[in-house]
């Protein structure tokens, strides 16, 4: 039996060229799902490591070599733990919530772009699982998502401290996140597209080779509306362990703790990215980089990526090792008296010097 | 000249305030610290270096034949200020002599208030436990610890150095006649 009899050969095409394409699809997921999740064990590992050493302590020791399979043994640690539900916590919704927030923050990581698309016969692969055209606002949205987890469980465990840090955070991501996306405004001003590849594809074409230079203020505000954003010190009044123990994942344990810290790393490096991508020129090095050291350019951009988005991680921990806790007053303060206004300016002046630039067609 | 004065002073605030001027000194500190040595000894494989004299966990001490110097004058229970040393006599032999380590305050009155350098503060501390039977110390386990912990030597030098009895600096003189006991 012929098989053209049953299927027409353009069919079968179609249907081996979309059966690929759904492989590839699934394998990114795998890929990236993998490695982000391995960034997150490690992120706590070195989170520990530096901020011991910057205390002029160890940080973790004991489980192999320099506690390198520390992260390990506390997974499996959380994962054999006790499973506590309060008596009178809303189960469902106690449920839900870290789902919620792991999910809200885990989706981030199907818009970031790794590096330039590359071709293997016929195909081409660009490193990232979706390549939409409004990742910004997709980032922004699900950042704004990420907040219900938190809420949701601070409501749901029937604990007044938990209640506590899910109002504050709630509060402070909803007053942070204005600051982030009017300081990224003056990024899509100047990149003119919300698409993140094209963001980066703009800052390599762009005389500064990187936003962060003619963007400065906005880069600054967006770093510490980041912080703000992922509940690290020095704004970690939702979880601030000296006024209510944990904040608003106080009442769970086990693994739907470690969904909530899974979340919480993963927004971590999602800011980290998002930085990278949009101020420091993501895979890409400034052209007086490249110029000067030309042997730079067969390293891969992956690396030039990672090692940004590792630096910006850094610089979160090295905040936290050095600043402490800000007052909630101060940060309400800080979000809505400064970096606002500030952002709106920096938008007004990068909004008026690319009219005067395309008016001159400079 | 005053006002000259408040406008150095409000640029100051503001070049502080928007330059993180304080912020980033102290994050110069926090790098520098990271690349400083850290401090932390790993206990069960490094140990903190025991200071001559340390008093630690108790002894009692024996003499060159190998019999326990104390007397049982009762001395370092009446000095102990947490009342933790529980004696007692039978027959001309002390009888009972006891620790209780859990209230001890590790002050070392008893070894100086003895006169004979009966009772020493080992240099051991590691003998937590998961009874209270096994850290309350009875006679046979305080002169065990004797020969476990002040071998040799170091048990005279011990008290030569840090404690010094009491007989030895205020003794009576040699000429002096003292009663020295019932003839047998």
């Amino acid at each position: 039996m012929d098989i053209n009899n049953i299927i027409s050969p353009q069919l079968l095409d179609a249907f081996i060229k979309f059966g690929i394409n759904v492989l590839v699809i699934i394998l990114k997921i795998v890929v990236v799902l993998a490695i982000g999740l391995l960034h997150v064990a490690y992120a706590t590992y070195f989170e520990r490591k530096v901020i011991g050493h910057m205390q002029v302590r160890l940080g973790p020791m004991r489980v192999g070599p320099h506690g390198l399979l520390q992260p390990f043994a506390d997974g499996l640690k959380l994962f054999f733990k006790e499973d506590i539900v309060p008596a009178n916590a809303d189960k469902v919704v106690f449920y839900i919530a870290p789902i919620i927030f792991m999910a809200a923050s885990m989706v981030n990581l199907s818009v970031i772009p790794f590096s330039y698309g590359f071709t293997i016969a016929d195909f081409t692969i660009s490193p990232v699982i979706a390549d939409i055209n409004i990742g910004l606002l997709f980032i922004f949205a699900m950042a704004g998502m990420g907040v219900y987890g938190i809420f949701i469980s601070g409501w749901a465990s029937n604990s007044k401290y938990a209640f506590l840090g899910g109002l504050r955070s709630a509060a402070q991501v909803i007053s942070y996140e204005i600051a982030m996306g009017l300081s990224l405004v003056g990024v899509m001003i100047m990149a003119g597209s919300l698409n993140l590849t094209d963001i980066v594809r703009a800052q390599e074409e762009s005389v500064f080779g990187m936003f962060a230079i003619p963007q400065i203020v906005g880069f600054i505000i967006f770093t510490i509306a980041a912080v703000a954003e992922t509940n690290r010190t020095p704004f970690d009044m939702p979880e601030a362990e000296s006024e209510l123990v944990a904040g608003y994942f106080t009442e769970y344990s086990g693994f739907r703790f470690a969904l909530f810290f899974l979340g919480e790393y993963i927004a971590m490096i999602i800011m980290a990215s998002m930085a990278t991508i949009c101020f420091l020129g993501g895979w890409t090095l400034p052209w007086y980089i490249t110029q000067v050291v030309p042997f730079i350019n067969y390293v891969p951009g992956i690396v030039w990526f990672l090692m940004k988005v590792y630096a910006c991680i850094f610089f979160y921990y090295w905040i936290r090792a050095t600043l402490p806790r800000y007052r909630y007053d101060q940060v309400m303060g800080i979000g809505w008296k400064i970096l606002i206004p500030v952002a709106l300016a920096n938008i007004l002046i990068t909004g008026l010097v690319k009219i005067i630039m395309t008016m001159y067609g400079a | 000249m005053e006002h000259s004065v408040t406008v150095r002073e409000i640029t100051k605030q503001i070049i502080k305030r928007f330059t993180f001027i304080e912020i980033l000194q102290g994050m110069a500190l926090t790098l520098r610290k990271m690349f400083s040595r850290a401090v932390t000894i790993q206990y069960p494989k490094e140990r903190r270096h025991i200071a001559p004299g340390f008093r630690g966990q108790h002894a009692l001490a024996k003499n060159q034949a190998g019999r326990a110097k104390c007397v049982g004058c009762g001395l370092c229970a009446a000095i102990c200020p947490s009342q933790c040393i529980h004696i007692t006599r039978a027959k001309g032999q002390v009888d009972k002599y006891e620790v209780d380590i859990l209230r001890c305050i590790y002050c070392g009155f008893c070894v100086e208030a003895c006169p004979y350098g009966a009772v020493v503060l080992t240099e051991n501390y590691e003998y937590s436990d998961y009874k209270k039977e096994n850290i309350y110390m009875k006679k046979d386990k305080l002169l065990s610890n004797w020969d476990k912990y002040m071998p040799g030597k170091k048990g005279e030098e011990y008290f030569d150095k840090f404690w010094r009895p009491l007989s030895e600096d205020f003794g009576t003189p040699p000429g002096q006649s003292v009663f020295k006991g019932k003839k047998e």
